[in-house]
């Protein structure tokens, strides 16, 4: 259930993508660039063609820079735990939403502001910490990269070892691996032979669940070597792709939710 | 320069972070001795003592970002960040940061020395360095840091120093101050050289044998 504590104005930017042929050292080279609107435009996005515009700075000159304008910051629910929890609205209310990335039609969820807030990331450590130091964890799993940057703390706050879980071909020496399906196609995380034992406890962290397709081959991953995995953890929870229901009887703690 | 020689000779955290560190050779090509963190970021009370170690040297220097070269930096970036209040910046392979666009076409029509700081505006900067063959880019988010900022620079391991020239580069284009680039391990290209591009380097280990 998601509950806005007060309403939001929403702003979203919105992008002029335009494509130009130009000629660069006497070869033909086609660039595109998304240019934001000067004007941005409340609560829709565009769905008008689009055009991309070059900016190339170059020896004739200097780049022509538009004024950036804020992107939107979407207010979101909280979720497994308590609206009444301060840190939460701060950590909501510091992730950005950037239409339209990595193609269009997607929303996506940018961790990266939260990161520059030192009080809301430092509260998002702490209330992983708080759930998870009592519970005999061995083991915090984070999935290549975002999952690196909020799992080496949390690891090092509850003494557990920080294991990554990376694309292929990253690791070397042995590696165990698991392909999983994307909307197109498929994909594989890995990780090195003898980094969990057998009877180990684990909590596997990314920064955001959607489908839940990434975290169940990290579960699948671990379980395979005997590892249990105790819980998933993510800052995000995108409820509409039903992730939480691919994870079928894993548990999952998230902060906050969007729709 | 080297942790050893900068105040920390004989201290016995720096023998434990050397011996956690594994050596996988000939990847990720023949020839390599690749050094491998995830043992020691595997070993809690070493992984500790190396944050530690950079926690007690920048926490009092007034430093106000710490930025991590994607990936292995992502790991040992973060907990630095939090320990001293600083921000944490993610320096990251193009296309990865959001509002990015990866440039179309690829760099077969640019020479290294022509490549322009093409400009993804308002959100993304890039800076193009280059590798064995070939060459790369980093990127980082317009406006994450301010004018004037104290930064330091972290990844796990420095060799030819061409990443982290390139990190210095997108922090002073952005108007920060880059105060150190710090890394785990460096390299023997690195020995006896104080400074990275006129920026203070500050290594833990030499690499394991």
């Amino acid at each position: 259930m998601s509950t806005v504590s007060k309403p939001v104005p929403h702003k979203f930017l919105e992008a002029r993508i335009v494509s130009q042929r130009y000629s660069y050292s006497g070869n033909s080279v086609k660039s595109h660039f998304f240019l934001p609107y000067t004007n941005a435009t409340t609560g829709r996005r565009s769905s008008s063609r689009r055009e991309i515009l070059l900016i190339y700075r170059g020896p004739i000159g200097g780049a022509a820079v538009p004024e950036r304008k804020p992107l939107s910051v979407v207010h979101m629910a909280s979720s497994n735990v308590d609206n009444k929890d301060d840190r939460i609205s701060r950590i909501s209310s510091s992730i950005r939403v950037i239409p339209d990335f990595p193609k269009p039609g997607i929303m996506f969820q940018d961790i990266t502001t939260l990161l520059l807030d030192p009080k809301a990331f430092k509260d998002t450590i702490d209330l992983f910490v708080e759930r998870y130091k009592d519970k005999n964890i061995n083991v915090v799993a984070g999935v290549e990269a975002r999952g690196f940057i909020f799992g080496p703390p949390i690891a090092l706050a509850i003494g557990a070892k920080f294991v990554p879980m990376r694309k292929p071909k990253k690791l070397p020496g042995e590696v165990i691996s698991e392909e999983y399906s994307l909307e197109y196609g498929t994909d594989k995380i890995e990780m090195h032979v003898g980094a969990v034992q057998p009877g180990e406890r684990a909590v596997v962290v990314d920064d955001l669940i959607a489908t839940g397709g990434t975290l169940t081959a990290a579960i699948n991953l671990l379980e395979r070597v005997g590892v249990e995995v105790v819980e998933c953890a993510c800052v995000i929870e995108l409820p509409e792709l039903k992730g939480r229901d691919r994870l079928g009887e894993k548990q999952l703690f998230v902060l906050v939710s969007s729709t | 320069m080297f942790a050893a020689e900068n105040g920390l000779r004989g201290d016995p955290r720096l023998k434990a972070i050397s011996d956690a560190l594994s050596v996988v050779p000939n990847f990720p090509k023949p020839g390599i001795m690749f050094q491998d963190i995830t043992t020691l970021v595997s070993n809690h009370k070493v992984f500790k003592h190396t944050v530690d170690i950079f926690v007690d040297r920048y926490r009092d220097m007034g430093i106000s970002v710490v930025a991590g070269v994607e990936a292995r930096g992502f790991i040992f970036a973060p907990p630095i960040a939090l320990a001293i209040g600083a921000k944490f910046i993610p320096l990251r392979k193009p296309g990865k940061l959001p509002g990015s666009i990866q440039m179309q076409p690829k760099s077969q029509f640019y020479q290294v020395d022509e490549i322009m700081n093409l400009c993804c505006p308002g959100e993304v900067i890039s800076e193009a360095y280059e590798l064995e063959y070939g060459n790369d880019c980093l990127e980082m988010h317009v406006g994450a840091v301010e004018q004037g900022e104290r930064a330091l620079i972290i990844d796990d391991l420095v060799a030819t120093g061409g990443t982290l020239s390139a990190a210095i580069r997108l922090l002073e284009r952005e108007g920060a101050e880059v105060v150190e680039c710090a890394c785990v391990i460096g390299l023997p290209e690195v020995k006896g050289r104080r400074l990275l591009d006129g920026k203070p380097l500050y290594v833990l280990v030499e690499p394991r044998q």
